[in-house]
């Protein structure tokens, strides 16, 4: 039996099992055109035919992990246990942390970096990294992909720009100046106080962290 | 569903504990009782702060993702993880606030590659691969076992 996926929620209609007021057994000719999406109340003539997965797509990105280096796998864990601290589950949240964490001190600071060097990695990222990854995005017609590589050359614009004035001025730049950090999309800003909105995510001036000096 | 309260946003009105039924809202710390809750929704409704939030017991499934998508945000990622251990070794705020940036940077693409959701299948896949091949030594075995038994999955 043939299943249709809700366009808006991506749930997936099997006549088999039915759903809501169509019983187990129901074609999908047979639903009734009233009929909503039990999960997100699209209306059923929104619903498409479920196409097959392009082959190995599941399983690749399912195995991604194994590929990723110690770094990767510490944002990776950092990410999730924000996740769960949106959640509200502050015991998973810590456990993420506590990976996050060893996979962090595994990976260490890199040694022989300069500013120079950093500049020179941030401007390679702008120049072929974020195009391509942006390309990719917009084929796929993925706007979740779009809106975090949107973001994140905003504020590798943002880097490359405190990088260039830091060469410059070097600690002037700095000087009777606070730094503070967007924690949703990483925005830096120097200045006396955080601005009220991220310029870049939007986000209010109390997701801004103040970082300090090593 | 389940109700959350934000504190940060409570400013104490107390209209939860008026509506409640079941006198969920109503514990010494300020964390509903999820124990008491019967996810009617009414406190929400009433919080003139917007401070609870109904939380469904279990998460739809993510969106799924192309694997040219998310292997290209894969490797923008790994290029902000490696910029935020260079930045990490430099002195200075401006090298923490670059470190700190990275790390944003590239939680966000890497939520956006196939981890939105830790209750996800990709997830409870890196789990066990860590656990089946521990990367390094000293890997907290118990903390990763832990979150495969507790987190409830959501997809086969």
């Amino acid at each position: 039996m043939k299943r249709y996926v809700c366009p808006v929620c991506g749930y997936v209609y099997d006549g088999a099992k039915g759903a809501r007021d169509a019983a187990p057994g129901t074609a999908w000719a047979d639903v009734p055109d009233q009929w909503k999406c039990p999960r997100c109340g699209a209306a059923k003539v929104k619903f498409a035919p479920e196409e097959p997965a392009a082959p190995g797509d599941k399983a690749a990105v399912r195995s991604a992990e194994e590929s990723m280096t110690d770094g990767a796998r510490s944002a990776l864990c950092s990410n999730l246990a924000r996740g769960c601290g949106k959640q509200y589950l502050p015991e998973e949240a810590a456990l993420f942390t506590e990976l996050a964490e060893f996979f962090a001190a595994a990976a260490g600071p890199a040694g022989g970096a300069d500013p120079a060097a950093l500049l020179a990695r941030v401007q390679e990222d702008l120049e072929s990294g974020l195009p391509a990854a942006k390309a990719a995005a917009e084929a796929a017609g993925d706007r979740g992909a779009q809106r975090a590589l949107v973001w994140a050359e905003k504020v590798t614009r943002i880097q490359r720009s405190l990088l260039t004035r830091y060469q410059k001025q070097g600690d002037e730049l700095l000087k009777d100046k606070n730094v503070y950090v967007c924690t949703i999309c990483g925005f830096i800003a120097v200045a006396d106080a955080p601005p009220a909105l991220c310029p870049v995510c939007k986000a209010p001036d109390w997701q801004f962290a103040k970082v300090e000096g090593r | 569903m389940y109700a959350v309260r934000n504190l940060r946003l409570c400013t104490k009105d107390c209209l939860c504990l008026f509506v409640c039924p079941t006198g969920a809202t109503d514990t010494e710390n300020s964390v509903i009782d999820r124990e008491k809750c019967t996810g009617c929704g009414l406190c929400a409704q009433a919080c003139p702060s917007k401070a609870i939030t109904m939380v469904p017991e279990q998460m739809p499934p993510q969106q799924p993702k192309k694997e040219a998508v998310a292997a290209a945000l894969r490797a923008l990622a790994e290029s902000k993880t490696g910029q935020e251990q260079a930045a990490a070794s430099l002195p200075g705020a401006l090298a923490s606030a670059l470190a700190r940036s990275d790390r944003v940077m590239a939680e966000d693409l890497l939520r956006e590659s196939g981890y939105m959701l830790p209750q996800s299948a990709n997830v409870r896949a890196a789990l066990q691969a860590m656990l089946a091949a521990p990367p390094r030594e000293g890997f907290p075995r118990e903390a990763a076992q832990k979150l495969l038994d507790t987190l409830p999955f959501n997809e086969p």
